[in-house]
């Protein structure tokens, strides 16, 4: 086996931090700003991202002089899982601090450094996903949108989907073709900033099953974008975007998303709490401490300038089974509860409702099993 | 990316180097493997009850019936327990004809409750540091022997070939791997958390018997995964005594009866679990508390 999760120590400072994070919270919620409820992908607050920023919250990691603060991964790491725990509405912010600044902080020009990262930093501005189209889901490498050199840009041709918050973000980086595919299919790919308030753009809704309306899909008819806004180098575009998988895939997000629920039921069996429930209180701890000490341990090693994605992918995968096992058990407490309150009915109907994307987000259980056998030498 | 902020790269809490450094450490770990050794190997003409005593007598012999006295110690027992994961691992000392089976007749775990009678239970006073040290001591072992049953797995499905290729050629197989894998890494985390904990803060340990727990809960499922799929992958072979994942499965089921009922069983470990989230602010507060390393007991 080639998986190594040393254990680490939050540091001091990390703690420290927790505290503060957990005041704010409190704060926040004495003061009626949110409710809790939905998580990383759903729960869109721009005033609470840029409460967030004021404190120095978003692109805590980041140099200074792009807006960031310094920190560590393990502080951003405790924030993180605090405000996951308390279903806070991070989504507006999400995507652009995990994965959009670090994307243009290691690929992008100085140029694109200056103008999006401190914008980022202060909550001000939101980026979306531009990856899977109609036909090309798990199969990334086989995307169609085009992207045609033109003098002065790029003319981009085609259609993306599933892009979640894009009718009200700011920006996507989004990842066409830009030359042939070449034997390993991986060459010949690009990505670019595009900027979604333009007005240029089709951004058409599509409501989920949950009745909510969180995606999208984007069509592009021959738009125009500058030089610019090309990220990195033309044709390097897979390797961008799998080279920092271990920030999107080992994080809080992916175990943390039936606590809700959870806490729901532990609040409602205070004052009853039957053997079977104090059983799967207990269960779902074991297992959630296992996976955060993973999580702490693929945080430090990323603070140590490695990149374990194979790690991050095992983490992913056993977190979402973990999180959906969940529900079901949680789902079978219903009965032993004396009175349900709305807060767990509630807690119940969105889990439930939202489960089968936890598996599907940021790398189906197939991918990323397929992923780990590689790991084990079986591919 | 940028240069990470921090200059100063961040340690593991525990060594990553497996060899032993100081005389003293080579000691310790000597007294502590000779322990497990002990534990499984047959010692003629000793009964159960006799070998039981001995082996509670070493472990308050090895100062595990109180804190590991000094830090010095305590760098020695994670030492040590490299060992005995290495030994566990190869399974060497361990025949299971004399541990599983009496004669011809096999020894079912109702037919001789003696070889799986609670050497400590956990609820006896004075006995709860001991019965700490035993119960690492089987994680460490179980960790390991399902590494190596996975390790011969993944060895056997690259060798073996139906249906014109080898089985790891199979996505169904993989996957199936995969999540055993998983598993496997999941208890050696935890298991990690656990012997950093004694390693650092000794066997009286506030958060030492949660951990314990815990680790009794995830360690028990992943056994069933990684069995499963172990023999599942293997077919036939795997279920013969000519050949070597029996040993690693065998002692897996063994060392989880043995765990669980250290912990008072597996049932209680998640209800203690449960009681502490019930008397505390949750699950997640919980978790954050007792997965926060405290002051040396020193």
């Amino acid at each position: 086996m080639n998986f190594r999760f040393p254990v680490f120590d939050l540091p001091a400072e990390a703690e420290a931090l927790r505290i503060e994070v957990r005041e704010f919270i409190a704060g926040e919620q004495r003061a009626g700003l949110w409710r809790r409820g939905g998580d990383f992908a759903t729960h869109y607050d721009p005033a609470f991202s840029q409460r967030l920023g004021a404190r120095g919250w978003l692109g805590m990691t980041w140099p200074r002089q792009y807006g960031g603060h310094e920190r560590s991964m393990l502080e951003r790491l405790v924030l993180s899982e605090e405000l996951i725990a308390a279903n806070a509405p991070i989504a507006a912010h999400w995507i652009a601090d995990r994965q959009s600044g670090p994307l243009l902080l290691r690929y992008g020009s100085e140029a694109q450094r200056r103008e999006f990262l401190p914008r980022i930093a202060r909550g001000e501005i939101f980026f979306s996903i531009g990856m899977s189209e109609p036909d090309s889901g798990s199969d990334l490498a086989s995307v169609r949108t085009r992207a045609t050199k033109v003098d002065g840009g790029w003319r981009i041709n085609g259609q993306k989907v599933w892009t979640t918050f894009a009718h009200l973000n700011h920006y996507a980086i989004v990842l066409a073709r830009t030359g042939d595919a070449g034997e390993s299919r991986h060459e010949g790919l690009s990505q670019f900033i595009v900027d979604l308030k333009a007005g240029d753009l089709k951004v058409r809704p599509i409501v989920n099953m949950a009745g909510q309306r969180e995606f999208n899909e984007v069509i592009f008819t021959d738009n125009l974008v500058p030089d610019e806004r090309l990220v990195g180098e033309p044709g390097n575009g897979w390797r961008q975007v799998t080279s920092e998988l271990a920030y999107e895939r080992s994080g809080p997000e992916r175990y943390l998303s039936c606590i809700r629920l959870v806490e729901a039921t532990l609040q409602c069996a205070r004052s009853n709490p039957t053997p079977r429930i104090r059983e799967a209180l207990g269960r779902m701890s074991a297992k959630l401490m296992a996976l955060r000490s993973m999580s702490i341990s693929v945080a430090a090693l990323l603070q140590n300038g490695e990149m374990p994605n194979l790690e991050a992918a095992l983490i992913k995968d056993l977190g979402n089974a973990f999180e959906r096992e969940q529900i079901g058990v949680f789902r079978g407490l219903r009965t032993e509860l004396d009175q349900p309150s709305a807060e767990y009915l509630a807690a119940l109907a969105e889990t439930t409702l939202y489960a089968p994307s936890w598996t599907l987000r940021g790398g189906t259980r197939e991918i990323l099993r397929g992923i780990v056998a590689r790991g084990l030498g079986l591919r | 990316m940028m240069k990470p902020s921090s200059a100063q790269p961040l340690q593991p809490v525990l060594s990553a180097d497996p060899v032993v450094q100081d005389a003293a450490g080579r000691a310790f770990a000597d007294l502590a493997a000779g322990w497990f050794r002990s534990e499984t190997s047959p010692s003629a003409g000793a009964t159960h009850q006799q070998r039981r005593q001995t082996l509670l007598q070493a472990v308050i012999d090895l100062g595990f019936a109180d804190a590991l006295p000094s830090p010095e110690a305590r760098e020695a027992w994670a030492d040590a327990a490299v060992i005995v994961r290495a030994q566990a691992r190869a399974a060497a000392p361990i025949d299971m004809a004399v541990l599983l089976v009496t004669g011809d007749r096999p020894a079912s775990i109702a037919q001789d409750p003696e070889l799986y009678e609670c050497p400590a239970s956990i609820d006896e006073p004075g006995n709860a540091n001991a019965a700490s040290a035993l119960a690492l001591g089987r994680c460490l072992q179980i960790c390991a022997a399902m590494e190596a049953a996975l390790d011969l797995s993944l060895q056997y499905v690259q060798d073996r070939k139906q249906f014109g290729r080898p089985l790891a050629k199979f996505q169904v197989i993989q996957h199936s791997l995969a999540i055993a894998a998983e598993e496997v890494a999941a208890s050696a985390a935890l298991t990690d958390l656990a012997l950093a904990c004694m390693a650092r803060e000794g066997c009286t340990s506030a958060r030492l018997p949660a951990l314990l727990d815990a680790a009794a809960v995830v360690l028990g499922h992943a056994i069933d995964v990684v069995c499963d799929a172990s023999h599942q992958v293997h077919g036939a072979i795997g279920f013969t005594r000519e050949y070597a994942l029996h040993r690693h499965s065998l002692n897996l089921l063994r060392w989880r009866d043995h765990l669980h009922l250290l912990r008072g069983g597996e049932l209680r470990c998640a209800e203690r679990l449960g009681d502490a989230a019930l008397q505390a602010q949750g699950v997640w507060r919980t978790v954050t508390v007792l997965m926060k390393s405290g002051d040396s007991h020193d």
